[in-house]
């Protein structure tokens, strides 16, 4: 107990694992009890068993996997805007970064949405895209770039000026400055912007398929809100979290491949 | 680039006669309570042949100000100098050049990069990349890499190196090059003691196989000693020209001649015109 308040000490992975799997038990078992309990009816909170069978019943039933189509299209979509995002955030935020006439145009554009209302949007993108893949796409999109922009532009700026200078004293020019020795050091912050604006894609998913999905795992959470079968809007809520969990865990770890001198620096 | 001073010159060192010079130089920054503040006052200097020239000052005399000067590398937002004209072989220095190669004491090498890489860096840029074949420029860099040591250690990554050898890695991409004029910063001003004196050794080694100007900036009287074929004092706030000579000796210079009467009456005579150029300001560090 004397490491008790130690931010520095390092557990061993048996402990963390067991402190970690113990508190989420906890969870599980304080929930069973209230539900067995009969304290709360299982309108409102579905027993973690019916949230299982759910769950079961989503992924397989009658030769079709209602879960496996959602999560497909709910993939699907991310991955597009993913894909517009980084195509078009990261060039965008490496020029703010790179040159500060950029930055100075640019940024009373960018920055203020970082905290406006992106949800408030929606009605705004329907009325102007109409309700099909275009505005969810968009809606995923400029909910995440508006994140990943600024965060681009501060990798950018935070590599040390040595570098930059370093390169200039060799003959570089200005933008082979920013190519060869500014961008590669950038690299590792400009990884976490992307983890950063895939998690926020992931919160915006069901937001993004409220408005007349017929697949995804929005519409399979919002068609059983509509039904109140709230163990399967139990069960849409983990498998999402489940996602998100799993592509950041994904995303960090090939980050780590690519980047392992980061911690070096 | 500066006008008329091309890149060939470096590709065919000592083609022409070299001459840098720093004619009156004066360098102001504005003033906390307004106003401002010389720190550099009528500075002239001429180096007009390859040798080692120790510019020999207290911390923040604005001895790198001065070398920063000379390599065209300025501060993002002053325009330096304040006065005065930095001529290289005749022609007004207003930017990068690529006759003059620095080595700073925070060396900047890429941690992404290996060993060869990072000496190889220059060569991947558009102006090298015109002048050098491949082949060509891959021969000097494994040359390179032979003679400061670092031949078995070239697949590393900087992390994998201690400091000593991320410094013989900057010195290695700097003389790669081939400069007319080598720039030092303080260059082992953060290693220490017996890493520093290694690395003094290897500058001795370098210079002698491929003689260039050398302009090194130092807070170390031992090291000026040791190393200078000239040795320029400056006094501090504002930085002014205290002291300049020349001592003959041959490099390595022994231990012997280190602990020489001769020698200590130089180390006394810095000492004293730092102190009367500017009493009580600044330190200057004294290695036994």
């Amino acid at each position: 107990m004397s490491e008790f308040w130690n931010p520095y000490a390092s557990l061993a992975g048996r402990q963390r694992r067991i402190l970690g799997v113990g508190s989420v038990l906890a969870v599980l078992l304080v929930w069973s009890v209230i539900a067995a309990s009969g304290l709360v009816s299982s309108t409102k909170l579905p027993a973690p068993w019916e949230v299982v069978a759910a769950l079961s019943y989503l992924s397989w039933h009658e030769g079709q996997s209602m879960l496996l189509t959602a999560t497909l299209w709910s993939v699907g979509r991310l991955l597009v805007a993913g894909v517009l995002v980084i195509a078009i955030g990261i060039p965008v935020g490496i020029c703010m970064g790179a040159a500060p006439r950029v930055n100075a145009a640019l940024s009373p554009l960018v920055d203020p949405f970082r905290s406006a209302p992106v949800v408030a949007l929606l009605p705004i993108l329907v009325m102007w895209l109409g309700i099909g893949e275009t505005m969810k796409i968009a809606f995923l999109f400029i909910g995440a770039v508006v994140y990943l922009i600024p965060m681009v532009r501060d990798a950018i700026q935070a590599v040390p000026q040595n570098y930059w200078i370093g390169a200039r004293d060799l003959g570089a020019t200005p933008w082979e400055c920013i190519q060869r020795a500014v961008i590669p050091m950038a690299m590792p912050r400009i990884a976490d912007a992307v983890i950063v604006a895939f998690s926020v894609m992931w919160t915006y998913i069901t937001v993004a398929e409220y408005v007349n999905a017929r697949q995804g795992l929005g519409q399979l959470i919002q068609n059983a809100r509509r039904f109140s079968a709230w163990d399967q809007v139990f069960a849409g809520i983990m498998v999402i979290i489940a996602l998100a969990l799993a592509t950041y865990q994904g995303m960090v770890w090939l980050k780590r491949r690519l980047y392992p001198w980061e911690t070096q620096l | 680039m500066t006008g008329g001073v091309g890149p060939a010159a470096t590709v065919t060192p000592a083609a022409k006669p070299l001459s840098v010079v720093l004619e009156n130089i004066v360098q102001e920054y504005p003033a906390a309570g307004g106003g401002m503040t010389r720190v550099i006052d009528q500075v002239s200097l001429r180096f007009d042949r390859p040798g080692i020239n120790m510019l020999l000052g207290p911390s923040g005399c604005g001895k790198s100000t001065l070398l920063h000067m000379l390599g065209g590398v300025r501060p993002m937002d002053v325009s330096t100098p304040s006065a005065g004209q930095v001529l290289i072989d005749g022609v007004e220095c207003h930017g990068p050049h690529d006759d003059a190669v620095m080595v700073f004491q925070r060396y900047a090498n890429r941690p992404d990069l290996t060993v060869f890489d990072n000496v190889a860096f220059p060569f991947r840029l558009k102006l090298w990349k015109s002048l050098l074949p491949e082949a060509e420029w891959r021969q000097r860099v494994a040359d390179m890499l032979k003679a400061v040591g670092l031949a078995d250690k070239q697949g590393l990554r900087p992390a994998q190196l201690s400091g000593g050898q991320n410094q013989r890695v900057a010195l290695a991409r700097a003389l790669v090059l081939r400069p007319r004029i080598l720039l030092m910063d303080e260059p082992f001003g953060a290693l220490d003691a017996q890493t520093r004196e290694e690395m003094q050794g290897l500058l001795i080694e370098l210079y002698q196989s491929r003689p260039c100007l050398v302009v090194f900036v130092t807070h170390d009287v031992t090291e000026a000693l040791v190393l200078g074929d000239r040795v320029i004092v400056l006094s501090t706030q504002p930085a002014r020209v205290a002291d300049d000579f020349v001592i003959d000796e041959p490099r390595p210079r022994s231990a012997a001649w280190q602990r020489s009467r001769e020698t200590q009456a130089l180390e006394e005579r810095i000492l004293n015109q730092l102190h009367q150029a500017s009493p009580g300001k600044g330190q200057v560090r004294v290695t036994v």
